[in-house]
């Protein structure tokens, strides 16, 4: 005992040097003996110890649970090392601990954080140290998790909690996220308003990035985009965040959430297929509009799982600019990977041909039948309507009549029953390549083996008078 | 130790101007409309965008169907000519380009040659093969010709005909264009140029004139009908300068290159 308290007096010492508080309180009472835990815990070991008068925020009962301090990382402290005013016995309440005059990095991260920053500025709650580590039973940072923080953040850890990393993190998972992941540091925690916040809009991606940047872990945790940061970083949403700063542009969280964030395939998920117009409309609000009246967006309405939502054409996280020629071009076959036969047929026409020869001045799919207000040609408000067909074609074919109209860009020479002059046209055309090439082919063999013959036989080929020159 | 050959005149300057139109107008179509026909390979993109891409040589490919229309012209008013000056067996007879009843036996002659089962026919001057050659311009100019004015001039030809007609004029231009360069490369250059008795080109297109030999060998009734008529002597020609020669074999190798290169490209994607 008499060594502990030595080392004690050193480390007082020591406190008192660094912390002028400290020292002052050490010096204001020189004369009287310093109390061991045994005068402490001759009244605190009394489970029924009660404060005389309730504190605010703070507990009535003046118990000290030893066990719980001697599990603690404190176990070898003496009381006097915390209270460092302590007396006993004494009367009026002990003044708040002050972690500091050990803990001083930790101080002086907490100040740059948002929680200090609340006690400075005098708005309740404002967590203190034990707040978040305790009194007797102080933990360690490393033994603290989200239930710490959802002392005061309920509702946030509470979402959390049902998300994709909160039930990672139940199932085990230590890689998935917890609070400090995207928060950072718990001390230095910073607002998301605070420009140096991880999760400051604009920082979002990066801090995302720490996780999601990384294919083998993309790999581990069967998520199907590997390289979604360098897509996210490389598309017009990223763009505008990492380079012209936009505070408008979607970050990570305006398409996945945050706290409740979800797999694609979980149908309470933002990014859900049928959940994707409604996410998209929190900015594309017009887009929404105009999408939900067309024949995709009544499908998906209807909760047809072929129906494609905006991120079929647009894709999720390489959203390109719809001005742009490698968009466009490649925005047609999409459009082909459900309607095969369309893209086939259109393949055959020279708008298809010169499309695929990479240029765009030519018809692509949305210039006939719209983009976003897309409707089969039944209906008489789509563009390719019988009735408006032809105001459709005059956009890039002034002079188009009703009969020019009467072109069919979707032309299949092989279906019979909708397009009999075609399908004969093509036969036709297709007896005469095979009977010309199939005539002359054989002529041309047979007279070559001829040649071949006459040119062994005589030494000179073909040559009737057998004489040379 | 040998006379030097003889040589006479086969075709004349204009045959020669023409079929020289012909040939650059075809050569000028087939290598800048087969790029979009073949647009989905690769080597139909590549050529596309080393001639300039789709629009550059869709306005080249227009300039050669301008020179295809003016040999055709130019021939129909060279015939036209002919008929108003009197000139008889233009529609029949040994020097008419119209097929005849001995161009049917000709051609059951020749491939009973080809199977060893009889002498080799006597051609005259424009054997049966020739003769498909000459017709084969006439309805490809015409069919592809046609076509290619129509989706040329889609607005316009819409106002007097039913737009179901773009899209047969599509298969059409198309498909018959496939025939065109396929005979043409194949067939015509076999026929005129790679077979062994003219291996590996035949240059009497642009001299104009061939040996005395050849003459007999390969147009013996023609030969013996002059000679027998006394109009030989008039058919007589000098020997190609050597400038003409040279100016052959440039043209005809490098025609002939063209044409290979293209058909290996196509068979090679049917093929694949």
């Amino acid at each position: 005992v008499s060594s502990a308290r030595t080392a004690l007096g050193t480390l007082l010492l020591l406190g008192a040097a660094l912390s002028p508080v400290a020292g002052a309180a050490a010096q204001g009472k020189p004369a009287e003996p310093t109390p061991t835990a045994e005068d402490c815990l001759g009244c605190h070991a009394d489970k029924d110890l009660k404060r005389s008068a309730p504190a605010r925020g703070r507990p009535d009962s003046l118990f000290v649970d030893q066990t719980l301090l001697k599990s603690s990382p404190h176990a070898r402290l003496q009381c006097v090392a915390c209270h460092t005013t302590a007396m006993a016995p004494h009367d009026s309440p002990l003044p708040p601990v002050r972690c500091a005059g050990c803990h001083d990095k930790a101080r002086a991260a907490l100040s740059e954080g948002v929680h200090a920053g609340r006690a400075a500025a005098g708005r309740a709650p404002s967590p203190t140290c034990t707040t978040c580590h305790g009194t007797h039973e102080v933990r360690p940072a490393a033994a603290l998790t989200v239930e710490t923080c959802a002392a005061c953040h309920r509702t946030q850890v509470q979402v959390y909690r049902g998300s994709v990393h909160g039930r990672s993190r139940q199932r085990g998972d230590l890689e998935a996220a917890t609070c400090r992941s995207c928060h950072g540091p718990a001390h230095t925690v910073l607002a998301r308003s605070n420009p140096r916040s991880p999760t400051y809009h604009l920082n979002l991606p990066r801090t995302c990035a720490q996780c999601h940047a990384d294919p083998e872990l993309a790999k581990r945790h069967n998520i199907p985009i590997a390289n979604v940061y360098e897509l996210y970083m490389d598309s017009i949403h990223g763009r505008a965040v990492s380079r012209s700063g936009l505070l408008v542009a979607a970050n990570c969280s305006d398409c996945h959430g945050s706290h409740e964030i979800q797999r694609h395939t979980e149908a309470d998920s933002r990014v859900f297929p049928a959940n994707v117009p409604r996410t998209c409309s929190a900015c594309h609000a017009g887009v929404l509009a105009a999408y939900a009246q067309s024949a995709h967006g009544r499908a998906a309405a209807k909760g047809l799982s072929t129906a494609p939502v905006c991120t079929d054409c647009h894709t999720a996280h390489q959203i390109r600019r719809v001005e742009g020629a490698p968009w466009q071009l490649d925005v047609i076959r999409e459009c082909g990977s459900c309607h095969e036969e369309s893209l086939r047929t259109y393949r055959d026409t020279f708008h298809g041909k010169v499309t695929a020869l990479g240029l765009t001045r030519v018809a692509k799919c949305a210039d006939c039948h719209g983009a976003h207000t897309i409707l089969p040609a039944s209906d008489p408000a789509s563009s390719v309507s019988p009735a408006k067909l032809v105001t459709t074609c005059r956009q890039c074919h002034p002079g188009a009549t009703a009969k020019f109209a009467e072109f069919h860009p979707h032309a299949d020479p092989a279906n019979k029953e909708r397009f009999p002059r075609l399908y004969y046209s093509y036969l036709f055309m297709t007896a005469l390549l095979v009977g010309t090439f199939g005539f002359f082919g054989l002529h041309t063999l047979l007279w070559l083996a001829r040649s071949l013959i006459e040119r062994l036989r005589r030494g000179r080929p073909g040559d009737e008078t057998g004489g040379g020159s | 130790v040998s006379a030097p050959p003889r040589y006479y005149f086969r075709l004349n300057l204009y045959h020669r101007i023409l079929h020289g139109m012909v040939i650059v107008s075809f050569l000028g179509l087939a290598v800048t409309g087969l790029p979009l026909k073949y647009a989905q390979t690769g080597w139909g993109a590549w050529l596309s965008h080393a001639l300039g891409g789709p629009f550059t040589t869709g306005y080249m490919h227009r300039f050669f169907a301008i020179i295809t229309f003016c040999y055709f012209a130019l021939h129909l008013g060279y015939v036209a000519r002919l008929i108003l000056s009197g000139r008889r067996g233009i529609f029949w007879g040994p020097d008419s380009m119209v097929p005849q009843p001995r161009d049917l036996a000709q051609l059951v002659q020749h491939v009973r040659y080809f199977l060893g089962l009889g002498p080799r026919p006597r051609f005259g001057r424009w054997a049966y093969w020739e003769k498909f050659d000459y017709w084969a311009v006439f309805w490809g100019v015409s069919i592809i010709g046609a076509s290619g004015l129509l989706l040329w001039f889609p607005t316009f030809f819409a106002r007097y005909m039913p737009g179901w007609i773009f899209n047969v004029a599509i298969i059409v231009h198309g498909d018959e264009a496939l025939l065109a360069v396929g005979f043409i490369f194949t067939v015509h250059f076999f026929n005129v140029h790679l077979r062994p008795e003219k291996f590996p080109m035949d240059p009497v297109i642009f001299t104009g004139r061939l040996e005395e030999e050849e003459f007999r060998r390969e147009h013996p009734e023609e030969y013996e009908r002059l000679l027998a008529e006394g109009r030989l002597e008039a058919r007589r020609a000098e020997p190609p300068p050597l400038w003409l020669r040279n100016f052959s074999r440039v043209v005809g190798y490098s025609s002939l290159a063209i044409g290979i290169v293209l058909i290996w490209l196509i068979i090679a994607t049917a093929l694949r």
